[in-house]
């Protein structure tokens, strides 16, 4: 019955922890969106401010990346089309007493090594690697392949209070499932 | 030039630059749509105009709450460009206010800072 699998489709999210879920086309007005209801809840939580501005800050970048570079698009050829669509996951939740976001998207088969070898390496980077490699990426001129300022993962892993976490699943010839996890 | 006065919104800072005054400040949190359509010909005017002083007082102020990591790069290009203008001859001042509840802001704001020899640099804290 309706009621009983919703309730219980809703009860799978709790029982992972997690307080906001969104998984569906991420646009720029669906970060503003939950941005602002995020904001409500931290403050409610009365997390301290630190921690409120960390998991802020993680939110927008895994957002920005999901909107930028997920490969799950409509229409399928967009390209920087003002009107594509972007597919994406998007959770933040508590576990073990701390706050985590989580984000997860389509990518292309092509592109995991990449990725794979970008994050591998922030996840053993210190804290003063990554400060350093953060002021050099910023002052470089961007990458052909970034819309954005090329950090967003070195912000992420910065505002962490643990090594991010991340992997790679099969879809098929030429996609693949790319999942991120930040702890605060 | 002539002055530029934009409003915050939920998502970009206020910009207050007076170019007869010369002073300049961001205010309040940035993390627009499109980094480069909003900060792209506001940074023009004020690096043109830098470039057209041969000497003088030029003060600018940051104090910022959130700005995503599209912004951290326009902050750090603006950095470079008002030592540059300082290295140049001009007199100039960067004050970072930030939230003195905020370790993150003020981390960052030394960072950004750490590059300023020619300009003055100067951390100053809000009340929370």
């Amino acid at each position: 019955m309706l009621a009983k699998e919703l309730f219980d489709f809703r009860k799978v999210i709790n029982d992972q922890g997690i307080i906001f879920c969104y998984s569906g086309y991420i646009t720029e007005p669906v970060l503003t969106g939950i941005g602002e209801a995020l904001k409500q809840k931290l403050y409610l939580e009365e997390a301290d401010k630190t921690t409120m501005r960390n998991i802020f800050a993680i939110f927008v970048e895994q957002m920005q990346n999901v909107i930028r570079y997920s490969a799950e698009c409509e229409p399928p050829d967009a390209e920087d089309s003002e009107n594509e669509l972007r597919y994406g996951i998007l959770n933040i939740g508590t576990e073990d007493g701390k706050f985590f976001v989580t984000c997860g998207n389509k990518i292309l088969q092509k592109d995991v090594e990449r990725l794979s070898g970008r994050l591998g390496d922030l996840q053993e980077m210190s804290p003063e690697d990554l400060k350093a490699l953060y002021k050099k990426k910023l002052r470089s001129p961007t990458e052909e392949t970034s819309k954005g300022a090329g950090v967003g993962f070195i912000e992420i892993a910065r505002r962490s209070s643990e090594i991010i976490d991340f992997g790679f699943l099969d879809i098929d010839e030429d996609h693949a499932f790319f999942a991120l996890k930040a702890y605060v | 030039m002539n002055n530029i006065k934009i409003e915050a919104t939920d998502r970009s800072p206020e910009i207050d630059f007076d170019f007869s005054k010369n002073k300049f400040s961001i205010r309040g949190e940035s993390y627009p749509e499109d980094v480069t359509a909003f900060f792209g010909e506001i940074i023009e005017n004020l690096e043109t105009h830098l470039s057209g002083m041969d000497s003088g007082d030029v003060e600018f102020n940051f104090e910022l709450i959130y700005f995503n990591s599209s912004t951290a790069k326009v902050l750090m290009g603006l950095f470079d460009t008002l030592e540059e203008a300082a290295e140049g001859g001009l007199s100039v001042a960067v004050n970072w206010y930030y939230d003195q509840e905020d370790d993150t802001m003020e981390e960052l704001g030394e960072e950004f800072a750490e590059d300023l020899e020619a300009a003055t640099f100067n951390m100053k804290t809000l009340e929370g």
